[in-house]
């Protein structure tokens, strides 16, 4: 039985003028991974990026409608956005670890939360941030190395590590495998698949390939707005709308 | 289309032509070079070999002095320490300060744009007109001791601090946005992204800015005349309020003499301000190796 973790209700999104996002209603469950698919430009990025207040960075941007973190609204005035980033935690599109050492890249998010009481404390929760990345073994000999002096499949591996770190409820992944070559991505898909029994896992992806791989529910977006959501196996087998068809059956896109 | 013939004689003309404009293009360069060098190989020649003799223990522990022979550098390069402590100690924070706040914080509206077209201009005011306002602020109406290191400073600090604010700006500017993200995508606040992580990627530019606006306000001149500082001082200042010269306007003092031996002790003292130039050069280069991050 799945649980509901996050709601968004009629959500549109503006940058300055233009509308990048069309009333998109959807609920993202825990214990599973949910990807978004959809051709470039389609909002998916952008929708993935208001559900941790990301676009407050951006000038210009506005979001109207809901979004609900366990029935939270996480867009009222009592969110601190600050707060809610740590229970929503995010993976990039390239790899971005600090250019410092890889402990002090995990160690980064525990410290400024207080999450780590102690030196021991913070040991372990590095050691076990790197063990649930699958970066332990390969890393546990030189964690004062550069986090940035890793291979790419790694240094994403990494990141992934950070955000677990600062124990998020949601990780929200934006094209994470995008410049990784095949062998990394395999990797850090059998991740993901591990990881979604401790969080709810929301990935945005190029490769409907990927989407059919790693995750349950997949919804599909196009020109702002999402066209069909359902689970993956039904959206890629049996979808409902013509739109989601031709985009699978690679007529555009 | 037939294949293209590399032997036939327009080719090979071709081909020598574009190689002339090679070697031509390479002398030029080096040339221009060549020439720009030149001049600083003179400067330097011309001022050892006048000043180099004039370099004893007596010129570089002494003050101003009417007698050329007893007559010393050490007052005014105190000078100079004391205004540059003050200069750097007000324009390094305001400058830095305003950057960061110019780049990570301020909203995009039109009084920001007129902030930053104002921080350009600023930076391009001929700086007699910074003396003049020393002048009148910190003199006349804030009645500080005229001639001093403390109004010296400040003076040159506000012709610095936009030096500093441009310098930084570019610094935070040439930070990638996703280290900011990074920061920002586990919930560190704003602040913290800033100084924890954009600010230290962003020193060593800073540095390097903040670095060669000092160089300036070293050599600066004309302001300091608006403020008094061109007094005849036999002592040197024990205070940053005391009366004091700088080396620019030692200098500039010895090269009016009428006495010839004067000729001396201008070129040593241009001689120890080139040093104390190339020691801030040298600190610039250090710091900036030494907080450089390698990706």
């Amino acid at each position: 039985m799945t649980e509901t973790k996050l709601t968004a209700r009629n959500v549109d999104v503006f940058y300055g003028q233009k509308k990048a996002i069309n009333d998109v209603s959807i609920d993202i469950d825990n214990g599973l991974v949910t990807a978004f698919i959809g051709p470039s430009g389609c909002g998916k990025s952008t929708f993935l990026r208001t559900l941790n207040r990301m676009n407050d960075t951006i000038a210009g941007a506005r979001v109207d409608g809901q979004i609900l973190l366990d029935g939270e609204d996480i867009y009222a005035a009592s969110m601190d956005a600050v707060a809610l980033r740590a229970r929503v935690g995010m993976v990039f599109q390239k790899p971005n670890p600090f250019p410092k050492s890889i402990y002090e890249n995990i160690a980064y998010g525990p410290r400024i939360h207080g999450l780590a009481a102690s030196k021991a404390d913070m040991d372990r929760i590095v050691e076990s941030a790197l063990t649930k990345a699958g970066l332990w073994e390969e890393v546990k000999d030189r964690l004062t190395d550069a986090g940035t002096a890793l291979s790419g499949g790694q240094q994403q591996r990494l990141c992934i590590a950070r955000a677990i770190a600062v124990s998020p409820e949601v990780i929200l992944m934006d094209e994470p495998c995008s410049a990784l070559d095949p062998i990394a991505t395999a990797r850090i898909e059998e991740l993901i698949d591990e990881l979604k029994e401790s969080f709810a896992i929301v990935i945005v992806t190029h490769s409907m390939q990927q989407a059919a791989r790693v995750s349950q529910r997949t919804a599909f977006f196009h020109l702002g707005s999402l066209v069909e959501y359902g689970e993956t196996d039904q959206i890629f087998t049996n979808p409902r709308e013509t739109r989601t068809k031709d985009y699978i059956t690679g007529r555009y896109g | 289309m037939s294949k293209s013939d590399w032997n036939s004689p327009e080719a090979v003309k071709r081909l020598a032509k574009r190689h002339a404009a090679e070697r031509r293009f390479k002398a030029i360069g080096l040339g221009a070079i060549v020439l720009s060098l030149a001049f600083l190989a003179l400067l330097l020649f011309i001022m050892l070999r006048n000043g180099l003799g004039g370099l004893d223990w007596t010129f570089l522990s002494g003050s101003d002095s009417t007698d050329a022979s007893v007559a010393g550098v050490w007052g005014a390069a105190k000078g100079s320490l004391l205004t540059m402590l003050v200069t750097l100690l007000i324009s390094f924070p305001m400058g830095v300060l305003a950057a960061i706040y110019l780049e990570e914080f301020a909203p995009r509206k039109r009084w920001i744009e007129w902030v930053e077209v104002s921080i350009n201009n600023l930076a391009a005011v001929p700086s007699i007109i910074f003396g003049l306002l020393g002048l009148a602020v910190f003199i006349n109406t804030l009645n500080m001791p005229r001639s001093s290191p403390l109004v010296g400073g400040l003076t040159l600090a506000l012709m610095t601090m936009p030096v500093i604010v441009i310098s930084g700006r570019n610094a935070i500017k040439a930070v990638p946005p996703s280290i900011r993200e990074a920061a920002y995508g586990i919930g560190a606040s704003k602040v913290q992204t800033t100084f924890h992580h954009v600010l230290p990627l962003a020193l060593p530019g800073i540095l390097t800015g903040t670095i060669i606006g000092m160089a300036r306000a070293l050599g600066e001149t004309a302001p300091l005349l608006m403020i008094g500082m061109r007094a005849f001082i036999a002592t040197p200042p024990d205070s940053l309020t005391a009366p004091s010269s700088v080396l620019p306007m030692q200098i500039f003092l010895w090269s009016d003499e009428i006495d010839k031996a004067f000729v001396q002790n201008t070129s040593a003292a241009i001689i120890v301000l080139l040093v104390f130039l190339l020691a801030m050069n040298g600190i610039a280069i250090y710091l900036r190796n030494k907080f450089e991050v390698r990706w």
